[in-house]
């Protein structure tokens, strides 16, 4: 072609979903993730320059996503699906099948691995589990080289009829790189389903003679990747023999380059033999014992586990996390690099030209700063009602931002998709069994719910399950960006789709008690989880259902907080403690004093007596706003007095406390949503006066 | 400084658009015919946690900068500077949104001095939230970064960069505020 290459900086995901595009992807799906969101927007954005643009998908979750990329591949097209690596566990089962039966189109999995883990709950290698499921997988170590695989694992997939696996990790992901774009390839293959229950309806009969013929396969792929020079990269020594070489795979390979090249020791000009491969599985034997036989030992450098490792052969040569030399847990960074090179090359006595010089260290070191929901966010109203409605209470939560209840203290459990609703199904099913009477109160987002909450909701309302359920519904993915929910029936590449009503779904779950609130009503929403609870609690208790409808402030912020109300803190006041006086007052001996004291200063001495501890006493006035009888006594201070209630129970980014501990607002982060107005117990939080 | 390869390391809060003033720097190295690698945090961090993004222009194949490598830290919190300050090469460029260095212990200025540090500070947040435009705080930094010679580039360079792919207003909006930048008092 003619025409100059277009060259855009792009980041890793939009150069796999530009990848994608060039290969002629048919139909794309994926359920969004972190580090692994951006690559199905890519492929609709990029894909409208063809003109039959992919079909595009938000899958509800990763296995149906990886099923509708599947059967589409059973048909001749070509196809891809993208997740987060703790969503491939989701996706196992059919991922599992499809490497025994195969595709007939090209398929493309990408599972997008966080080592470190920086937004996941594992840095588990998706890698480990290619190799699990024998399906071929592929390392890129950039953007760039993650474009140009794409178009070779389609011509593999559909060579050996295999699905193929692209493994990139955050660094590659969440990488921006300079990219020549090359133009879109036009493919328009006709849907051909051919009938073959044989295959496509395997019994396992059938399944033996086809794991059989997987791994003849997978003997055939190995063989035809030796003969690659794409897929191994290798740089052989000046010398004859090398005291040390290195095998690398991924991010840790071009690192390990800028890192040597740093120290001295460039591997383009043959300082020291140094392989990465491009498919670490099933790894091509032939290079590796090329790289064997020039050097004595061999450091290998991957990202998480050791898998190169595990297929080479004279493994009793190899350092690396078996003997180790490299961490068994944790991101490659280059420090952490930098540290086993330096190690390796002094063991294998390498001489470094240009040591790594003195660093720059102080003694200040500031505080680990803890993420935080943004201002506004209607998550924040949520959490505090429920501390405020609910105290001793146990939260189970879930995946999303709204896990970041945890600086609120509203947030007891987060495990992986869904388990807020199983998890709350089974705690309260053994504290009721065991005679307590713990609330329990379960919240999860939309999205989530419609990835894999339902489920769980049918089978708590089945077996009898009593719990009060929150679906946090700000109508779209926040945490990764903003990606369309069901209920919008937006559709990822512009399609018709339809709107699953929440409501209706919850419904048709078998939960019979539903209420839809607006958290930023902060009363309402506490009356309401009390009413939810007792609805659940109690031997007849059922389900109880809230959903809590409010848009995302960092989504919509003019919808989110339309009525600007700004706000602040009336002076100092002196710390003050919360005095019981029972006598005059009779108190009932109901408890509520000391469910809601957040800094467990309230003890009960005996029935109608309680304790107030002086020294653990923050004065914030909870005890004397539930106290029924008025036994409680603190009188409003109309100014802060420095409790840092606040702070604990709202945790707002806008409200800091000072030296003195004295609250301050920081005009910097506040959205003036005016939710904090009612949350000081000493009505120190005041709405500005107009012109002040 | 042009021909030689260059890294730099920005720091600051979820927010405070260190992820904008990478890709500005970037686009910047873009026009000059360098080739570029940038690392960007997303997800989790962005909500409000520290945000650190790596730039490396020239001859570079992996993502990150190492400690002790980067020619110049950007940062736009004084905590996060304090936090990243190890990347810094012996002789490199401290760009901080700060007034002054008082938010370091004399020890670490010390330290700083001993390094050859070349530190420039800039009231960038107080000079953004003047001119009405409290989250332009990161644009202000950048251009005292520019009139201090703390980039490889000129700063007609960064003006240029700065107008890509935006509607007018904006880019009219982030041109001040690189000026305010370049004009601030350090």
């Amino acid at each position: 072609m003619a025409k100059q290459r277009r060259q855009e900086i792009l980041l890793g995901n939009q150069a796999l979903g530009r990848g994608l595009v060039e290969a002629g992807v048919q139909v794309m799906t994926a359920y969004p993730g972190t580090p692994s969101s951006e690559i199905l927007p890519a492929v609709a954005a990029f894909g409208r320059e063809r003109a039959h643009p992919p079909y595009c998908e938000w899958s509800v979750n990763e296995k149906v996503a990886v099923e509708v990329a599947l059967a589409a591949a059973y048909t001749g097209q070509r196809t891809a699906c993208a997740m987060k690596q703790v969503g491939l566990n989701v996706a196992l089962d059919p991922v599992m099948s499809a490497a025994y039966i195969g595709v007939i189109g090209g398929m493309i999995l990408i599972s997008a691995d966080d080592p470190g883990p920086h937004s996941s709950q594992t840095e588990q290698d998706s890698r480990l589990l290619a190799h699990f499921a024998k399906l071929p997988v592929l390392d890129p170590d950039s953007p760039a080289m993650a474009r140009d695989l794409v178009a070779p694992a389609y011509r593999l997939s559909e060579r050996f009829q295999i699905p193929v696996m692209i493994r990139p990790t955050l660094r590659v992901c969440h990488g921006r790189q300079v990219i020549g774009l090359r133009a879109p390839r036009e493919v328009q293959r006709p849907a051909v389903f051919v009938k073959d229950p044989f295959r496509w309806a395997a019994i396992p009969k059938m399944r033996l003679a086809l794991h059989q013929a997987l791994n003849a396969k997978m003997a055939r792929i190995a063989a035809w990747a030796s003969a690659s020079r794409s897929l191994n990269i290798w740089h052989a020594p000046a010398r004859a023999k090398a005291r040390l070489g290195i095998l690398a795979s991924g991010v840790a390979a071009a690192l390990a380059r800028d890192l040597l090249a740093e120290l001295g020791l460039p591997v383009e000009e043959g300082a020291i033999p140094f392989l990465q491969t491009a498919m670490p599985y099933p790894l091509p034997i032939e290079p590796v014992r090329e790289l064997l036989s020039s050097c004595g030992r061999v450091l290998v450098l991957e990202e998480t586990e050791p898998l190169l490792e595990l297929l080479s052969p004279q493994r009793d040569r190899l350092w690396g996390r078996g003997s180790g030399h490299v961490p068994s847990a944790g991101e490659l960074t280059p420090d952490v690099l930098g540290s086993v090179l330096e190690r390796a090359l002094r063991e294998a006595r390498v001489r470094v030209p240009r040591p790594r010089g003195r660093l720059l260290t102080v003694p200040d070191q500031p505080p680990l700063r803890r993420p935080n929901l943004c201002p506004g966010c209607s998550h924040r109203a949520m959490f505090f009602a429920l501390r405020r409605a609910l105290p001793g209470g146990v939260y189970p939560s879930d995946i999303g931002c709204y896990t970041l209840g945890l600086n609120q203290g509203a947030v007891d459990t987060c495990h992986d998709m869904g388990a807020a609703i199983t998890f709350a199904s089974s705690l309260s099913r053994v504290f009721k069994r065991d005679g307590q009477a713990t609330p329990v109160v379960a919240t999860i987002g939309d999205s989530t719910f419609y990835h894999s909450g339902a489920a769980g909701l049918v089978n708590a309302v089945y077996n009898g399950a009593a719990f009060v359920l929150v679906i946090l519904d700000n109508e779209t993915t926040s945490m990764t960006g903003m990606q369309p929910t069901p209920e919008s029936g937006l559709t990822a590449d512009g399609h018709p789709g339809r709107p699953v009503n929440l409501r209706a779904l919850v419904q048709g779950c078998g939960v019979e008690w539903i209420e839809e609130i607006d958290p930023y009503d902060l009363a309402l929403t506490r009356r309401t989880l009390k009413k939810a609870w007792r609805q659940a609690r109690g031997p007849e208790g059922a389900m109880a259902v809230i959903i809590a409808r409010h848009a995302c402030a960092a989504q919509r912020p003019a919808e989110a907080v339309p009525v600007k109300r700004p706000v602040q803190v009336a002076g100092a006041a002196p710390d003050v403690k919360a005095v019981f006086d029972g006598r005059q007052h009779a108190c009932t001996d109901c408890g509520r004093c000391l469910a809601i004291c957040p800094a467990g200063a309230l003890t009960r001495r005996r029935k109608g007596l309680i304790r107030v501890q002086a020294a653990k006493c923050t004065g914030c006035r909870l005890c004397a706003e539930v106290c029924p009888t008025h036994s409680m006594v603190l009188e409003p201070a109309g100014a802060c007095v420095g409790c840092g209630l606040c702070l604990s129970w709202f945790a707002c980014p806008a409200l800091k406390a000072d030296a003195q501990g004295r609250v301050q607002v920081d005009r910097a982060w506040c959205v003036d949503c005016g939710l904090c107005l009612e949350v000081c117990g000493h009505g120190a939080i005041v709405a500005q006066e107009a012109g002040s | 400084m042009n021909a030689r390869d260059w890294q730099a390391v920005v720091a600051g809060v979820g927010g405070q658009g260190v992820l904008f003033v990478t890709r500005v720097l970037a686009a910047a190295a873009r026009a000059q015919g360098r080739r570029v690698l940038i690392s960007e945090v997303h997800g989790m961090a962005q909500r409000g946690g520290a945000v650190v993004s790596h730039l490396k222009v020239g001859r570079f194949q992996g993502p990150l900068v190492a400690a002790g490598r980067a020619d110049l830290l950007l940062a736009l919190d004084p905590g996060e500077a304090v936090r990243n300050l190890s990347f810094l090469a012996p002789g490199a460029a401290l760009v901080v949104n700060a007034p002054d260095l008082g938010f370091l212990s004399p020890q670490a200025r010390r330290a700083l001095a001993r390094h050859k540090v070349r530190a420039i500070c800039a009231d960038a947040s107080g000079l953004a939230a003047g001119a009405g435009a409290a989250k332009g705080a990161n644009l202000v930094l950048l251009g005292a970064a520019a009139a201090a010679q703390a980039l490889p580039w000129g700063a007609e360079a960064l003006q240029r960069a700065l107008g890509q792919d935006l509607p007018p207003q904006h880019k009219r909006l982030n041109q001040e505020l690189f000026s305010l930048g370049r004009a601030a008092p350090r």
